[in-house]
């Protein structure tokens, strides 16, 4: 039996189902393309019509709720400290640690800026760098891109689990 | 008699490079925690948290972000008495000079 917890890139559905505890229609990070555990990370999301939240926001204009966004690029965060600690366990037999009860809290946003609408049929491409850290907290420079454009940026400050 | 007024205006030079830097950490800690007041406001011996300033833990990480932007100061959180007050950050910068 394969107990590595070694990620290969990307890192598909189903593995970030083991990784972060989220499910529907709160899983927000669809595959991981990029990854430097503890550093940083870079992922995406595809955004279809189908969106539980598109039904109410809005009934006449369809519109990814900018919370939302700010919720997936704390995912990818989580899924960059999830992955450090992994890796730290390479060593033990890790196939059963429950990683995903590690994913913590959410401690502050600052300077998000929305700069265009995310709508149905948009590819989200986010990108979080760990600028700092302080025993368990962590501030992140976050970016979301949707064609090449940037679309949001921002510090999210998050907090593993302790 | 010259080597007295030279230590003594080595003494006034450290005492005024000493304020400059107590009034940079002030400067420091209300960019980053977006404070809005004056840097005369905070005492140097002023407690931070809990009474004093009454910052919290979640502070805690934006002054350490401004230690290591603005003073090139790496904190790790065993070392949780050096934000005690702005001289105990003051002491710890000039300790990692």
């Amino acid at each position: 039996m394969n107990t590595s917890t070694k990620l290969n890139m990307p890192i598909y559905a189903d593995q970030i189902k083991k990784m972060l505890p989220h499910r529907y229609p709160f899983l927000l990070v669809d595959r991981v393309t990029k990854l430097e555990p503890g550093v940083s990370g870079t992922a995406l999301k595809n955004v279809t019509i189908n969106e539980p939240f598109f039904q109410g926001h809005f009934p006449e204009e369809l519109v990814m709720p900018g919370v939302l966004i700010a919720e997936a690029m704390a995912q990818l965060i989580a899924l960059i400290y999830i992955a450090e600690s992994m890796e730290k366990a390479d060593d033990y037999a890790t196939h059963d640690i429950p990683f995903s009860d590690q994913v913590g809290y959410l401690l502050g946003f600052k300077n998000m800026k929305f700069k265009a609408k995310v709508i149905p049929g948009d590819q989200l491409i986010m990108r979080a760098t760990i600028v700092g850290k302080f025993g368990p907290m962590s501030q992140v420079q976050v970016f979301a891109d949707v064609d090449g454009k940037n679309v949001v940026e921002g510090i999210i400050n998050v907090s593993e689990k302790v | 008699m010259s080597t007295f007024t030279n230590s003594k205006e080595n003494l006034l030079d450290q005492v005024g490079a000493r304020q400059q830097l107590c009034r940079e950490v002030k400067e420091m800690i209300i960019e980053q925690l977006s404070l809005g007041i004056q840097p005369e406001w905070i005492a140097d011996d002023q407690p931070l948290f809990g009474r004093g300033l009454e910052l919290d833990s979640i502070d805690t990480l934006e002054i350490t972000i401004g230690l290591q932007d603005r003073f090139d100061c790496m904190l790790t959180d065993d070392n949780m008495e050096v934000l005690g007050s702005v001289n105990k950050i003051a002491d710890f910068i000039e300790s990692q000079r």
